[in-house]
């Protein structure tokens, strides 16, 4: 008796966990900055293992963080420059209120800003850990990069996206990393080996699209405004281990200039530089211009535990990947107008080739469609207008192809109008006894230096979906009765309607008494209301979790009804008018 | 009334109105009376009064003084003749303000300083003024420091020998030190890898078994919608037998009320057993005699020396199963081996998937994948599908870098409360 009594949720995992909420109250930020420290500074929410532990009995759903975490980021500085910002923004809308321009314009002037440098230092302290991180930060930056710029983010973080998307460009095919690619219906994946990591990125397409409305652009942009920072870091490493000029200039010596005057056509002047730049058709200038020299080639020891059969299998591929370098070396292509044109000109010069495309679609191109030294033009149409004799008119995913398949393939297949063979994906690795496909099979062999015997076609039977068809359509609920009664109760109130106005104008009503007439009660509409009863029973006996999802349902149903009905109504509007135009050009 | 005059005077000053009387004009109409003004009003002082030959008089006056010295009058002013000396005795010299004090010693510095600066000497002060740097005031800071800043430059921030600011005692005493960041922020919070491939149906010419693969997984998860909706619908179906006929209301409204003797003499069979059971059970138990008490013991030693007995046997007997047990012990392994590795994998498929972290639960985009009618034919005749933002949002949900979130929708403080305008309220 009389001994200490330990209370609950007083140690253990209770007083290692802390809400969101009483996190930024300690911090002493408002929400939004709040989120956007913690994404700075990479600290994420945790989900603890005993949630009734840590949420002292309750099993809502709340957001926790390390206690330890958030007391690291109390020692942060960018957490002052803040709440400098607050200050600011509140100083600024005194000053517009009371239309002081003058302290307007000082204030602007004096604008706090912070920048993230130590945070990159910290997170990552060694060169290799930012390279493990930088696939996300490339997906942002090419994402990023193809925003259109209205107001919605900042312009300026767009456009250094878009020097960043750049320069990574560049370095790849300065450096030759590329190892795969792969066009697949959201956007196009890009493999690449970069001092022993293999660095995944996807770019989206070009075309214009609705962006959605889900997603949060703010915390979009504080993601973006990171890895920026880091990619921005990245690549000056990789440019100087390179030995080339960063920020990147282009190699004046060799290649043949455009023209001053016609460079007025495509850019202003400031951002001429950047458009070059962006072609990737010029080559980059180097700190110390180093002539080709043969290196030495060193002896090679087998390291401890390893066969002589073993390090000869590494030099083979060793050889092998640099056979793969080189891939389209000698080789000169031109790229029609409706090909994705920055795309193909990496992919082509990331392997030794040289490209150039029409003068009017972009500035940097270097030979014109005449020349007679071209040996590849690539084409998406049907069919082409003049046809050059030494050169082979192909569409554009047999350089895809080839570059996964590490060769270069019979350029038959992928003749005009011919139909395709299909893009295999490079990131799928078979395993022995899964299904192979037939193309597959057959680019193998071609690597391995046999030619295809008979070529088997198979017939590819689509099936049709039909089970899909009918699940993915509505079952629209509508009874047919209701609109009957709607009809109905429209013309009584037609009717009322006259006699108010008639009452209105003075005019004594024609009532008299009638004989009273019959109202036959329609069974279907009775049962239809007895259904509709039942239902409304049925739905009061639901739980209150049951009664939610039905919600959720019939909400995401009613919508879609909805949105049926607008495009119909668009439909026969289209329509309506049609007839319309149509009436009158015949009069 | 006033606006009928009004419209009248306007209708009368129309060009062109006849007015029934031949004889009188329109203008005798409009000017026959003049309208009374108050001329005490300030409001009137200024439209009402005529001051124009008063303004003439002044300007003249003015004038007349701006070209000639003093206008009319040529006397002197009174004030000007007030204010002359009128005395003769001259006023007193004040000495005072021709006195300087240290007027001879700063003469002396003066050419002291006039001398050096001749022979090319610049004082101390001079030599600290002209070494400020002047303040650059023409770029702006603000921009070209910003983060986001398109021409911004970047260093090499891992190359640099760390500089060391102090030693770490002095910087641990005047709180410069930077704070170490914890070992396990470090970890990543997912073991998913940043970009996920999509599979190879996805792409925009697939192979044929790949596509159907992708297709089938899209099936299999409107399957699941399909399901959860055909639950739904089963829970609310009813069952027409249910419905209330007229005989059942009145059951239940008497029920308890009506006395029926069919149903009674049934019911009193079965109610005497039972009374009679419980009337059984309510008996008071005797006293246990010593006899009873002797006798339960010596059960009780001989049902003890019966189990000792049978343990013996058992153990005995055991050494001829040993093969049985050794069996049945091997499955018990294998069988809390395989419970082991269902829960293992069970925990590493778990590490894969999102945690909760919020209120939200993670809502998994819906597959990207192209029906074999809209597969294009060439990269030309592409039309994506699914965009990429939405993809790299909800790859960071899924990584557990941020939590579930969902577009805030508005929500009003007070209740909107509708109102026909009153012509719409005539009809209605």
């Amino acid at each position: 008796m009389g001994g200490l009594q330990k209370k609950k949720f007083e140690r253990g995992s209770a007083t290692n966990y802390i809400t969101r909420n009483r996190a930024r109250k300690k911090l002493q930020l408002s929400l939004p900055d709040f989120r956007r420290l913690c994404i700075l500074k990479g600290i994420y929410p945790h989900e603890p293992k005993h949630k009734k532990k840590v949420n002292k009995g309750s099993t809502a759903p709340r957001t926790f963080y390390l206690l330890k975490d958030i007391r690291f980021l109390l020692h942060e500085p960018i957490v002052g420059k803040f709440r400098e910002y607050k200050i600011f923004v509140r100083k600024l809308k005194k000053a517009y209120g009371k239309t002081e321009w003058s302290a307007v314009e000082r204030l602007r002037e004096n604008k706090p800003t912070y920048k993230l440098d130590h945070i990159i230092k910290e997170r990552y302290p060694t060169f290799i850990d930012a390279l493990r991180d930088i696939d996300d930060a490339l997906c942002m930056c090419f994402l990023f990069s193809t925003f259109a710029r209205t107001g919605k983010c900042h312009v300026q973080t767009i456009q250094l996206c878009r020097r960043l998307t750049v320069e990574w460009m560049n370095y790849v095919i300065a450096s030759r990393s590329l190892r795969k690619v792969f066009l697949s219906i959201k956007g196009i994946y890009y493999q690449a080996e970069v001092m022993g990591q293999l660095i995944t990125w996807v770019v989206p397409y070009q075309f214009s699209h609705d962006h959605p409305v889900d997603v949060d652009y703010r915390v979009m942009a504080t993601f973006t405004e990171l890895y920026t920072t880091l990619l921005g870091f990245v690549s000056f490493r990789l440019y100087s281990s390179l030995n080339l000029v960063y920020p990147p200039k282009l190699d004046s010596n060799g290649e043949s200039e455009p023209k001053e005057e016609s460079e007025d056509d495509y850019a202003m002047n400031s951002e001429s530089y950047l458009e070059k730049l962006s072609a990737l058709s010029a080559s980059l200038a180097r700190v110390v211009s180093s002539a080709d020299e043969e290196e030495a080639q060193l002896d090679q020891f087998p390291s401890e535990g390893e066969d002589m059969e073993k390090m000869e299998a590494r030099e083979k591929e060793l050889k092998q990947q640099e056979a793969q370098k080189k891939l389209f070396e000698g080789l000169k292509f031109y790229l029609n107008r409706e090909v994705p044109r920055e795309s193909l000109a990496f992919v082509i010069r990331c392997f030794g080739g040289q490209v150039s495309w029409d003068k009017s679609v972009c500035i940097g191109s270097t030979y014109d469609v005449t020349d007679e030294t071209i040996t590849h033009q690539i084409i998406d149409r049907p069919s082409v207008g003049k046809q050059y004799i030494n050169r082979y008119y192909i569409q554009p995913q047999w350089l895809y192809d080839c570059v996964n398949a590490k060769i270069l393939l019979p350029v038959e297949d992928y003749f005009l109008g011919v139909t395709l063979p299909p893009h295999l994906s490079p990131f799928v690795e078979e395993k022995e006894g899964d299904y192979v496909p037939p193309e597959k099979l057959k680019m193998m062999a071609l690597q391995r230096g046999e030619k295809p015997g008979n070529e088997q076609e198979e017939d590819e039977e689509e099936e049709e979906e039909e089970g899909e068809q009918e699940e993915e359509e509505e079952q629209e609920e509508d009874d047919n009765g209701d609109e009957e009664d709607d009809e109905e109760e429209v013309a009584e109130e037609k009717n009322l309607k006259k006699m108010e106005e008639q009452r209105s104008q003075g005019k004594s009503l024609h009532v008299k008494v009638t004989p009273g007439k019959l109202k036959v009660e329609n069974k279907a509409r009775l049962e239809q209301e007895e259904k509709a009863e039942e239902k409304r029973l049925a739905i009061m006996m639901m739980k209150k979790k049951e009664k939610y999802l039905y919600d959720k349902i019939m909400f995401g149903k009613k919508r879609k009804v909805r949105e049926a009905n607008k495009l119909a109504a668009k439909r026969k509007a289209h329509d309506d008018s049609e007839k319309a135009k149509k009436k009158k050009a015949r009069k | 009334m006033a606006a009928a005059r009004r419209l009248k005077r306007v209708a009368i000053s129309q060009p062109g109105f006849l007015t029934l009387n031949p004889k009188v004009t329109p203008t005798d109409l409009v000017s026959s009376r003049r309208k009374r003004v108050n001329k005490n009003k300030k409001k009137n002082w200024n439209k009402y009064s005529d001051v124009q030959d008063v303004e003439e008089f002044l300007e003249d006056v003015r004038h007349q003084e701006r070209t000639t010295g003093k206008g009319k009058s040529s006397r002197p002013l009174r004030i000007d003749l007030i204010l002359q000396h009128d005395s003769l005795v001259a006023p007193p010299k004040d000495v005072l303000a021709y006195q300087k004090p240290n007027a001879k010693k700063l003469r002396r510095t003066a050419e002291r300083a006039e001398k050096l600066a001749a022979n090319g000497v610049v004082p101390r002060s001079k030599k600290r003024l002209l070494n400020r740097t002047v303040v650059d005031r023409t770029s702006k800071k603000t921009e070209t420091e910003a983060n986001n800043n398109p021409e911004r430059d970047f260093y090499d921030i891992w190359g640099q020998e760390t500089k060391d600011l102090g030693e770490p005692w002095y910087l641990q005493q005047t709180r410069k030190k930077l704070v170490k960041r914890p070992e396990k922020l470090n970890e990543k919070p997912s073991v998913l890898p940043a970009v996920e491939v999509i599979a190879p149906g996805g792409s925009y010419n697939p192979d044929f078994f790949s596509h159907q693969e992708l297709l089938r997984e899209a099936h299999e998860v409107e399957l699941k919608k399909k399901k959860v909706e055909d639950k739904l619908e089963r829970q609310l179906a009813y069952n027409k037998a249910d419905t209330a006929t007229e005989e059942t209301i009145l059951r239940e409204q008497v029920e308890g009320l009506v006395e029926e003797s069919e149903e009674e003499e049934e019911k009193d069979a079965p109610k005497e057993d039972g009374e009679e059971v419980a009337v059984g059970a309510i008996a008071v138990a005797d006293k246990k005699t010593e006899r009873q008490r002797k006798r339960e013991k010596a059960e009780k030693m001989k049902e003890q020396q019966r189990l000792t007995e049978r343990r013996q046997t058992e153990q005995q007997q055991q050494l001829f199963q040993l093969r049985s047990i050794k069996t049945s012990i091997k499955q018990q392994e294998e069988t809390t081996q395989i419970r082991q590795k269902r829960r293992k994998a069970k925990e590493e498929a778990q590490k894969a998937q999102p945690r909760r972290l919020g209120k939200l639960k993670f809502q998994p985009q819906d597959m990207e994948v192209q029906l074999s009618d809209e597969l294009a034919g060439s990269l030309r005749q592409l039309k994506p599908e699914g965009s990429v933002l939405m993809d790299r949002f909800k790859s960071l949900q899924k990584r557990n870098l941020i939590e579930p979130r969902e577009r805030a929708k508005f929500k009003r403080r007070l209740k909107v409360k509708y109102v026909e305008k009153r012509a719409f309220k005539e009809i209605s």
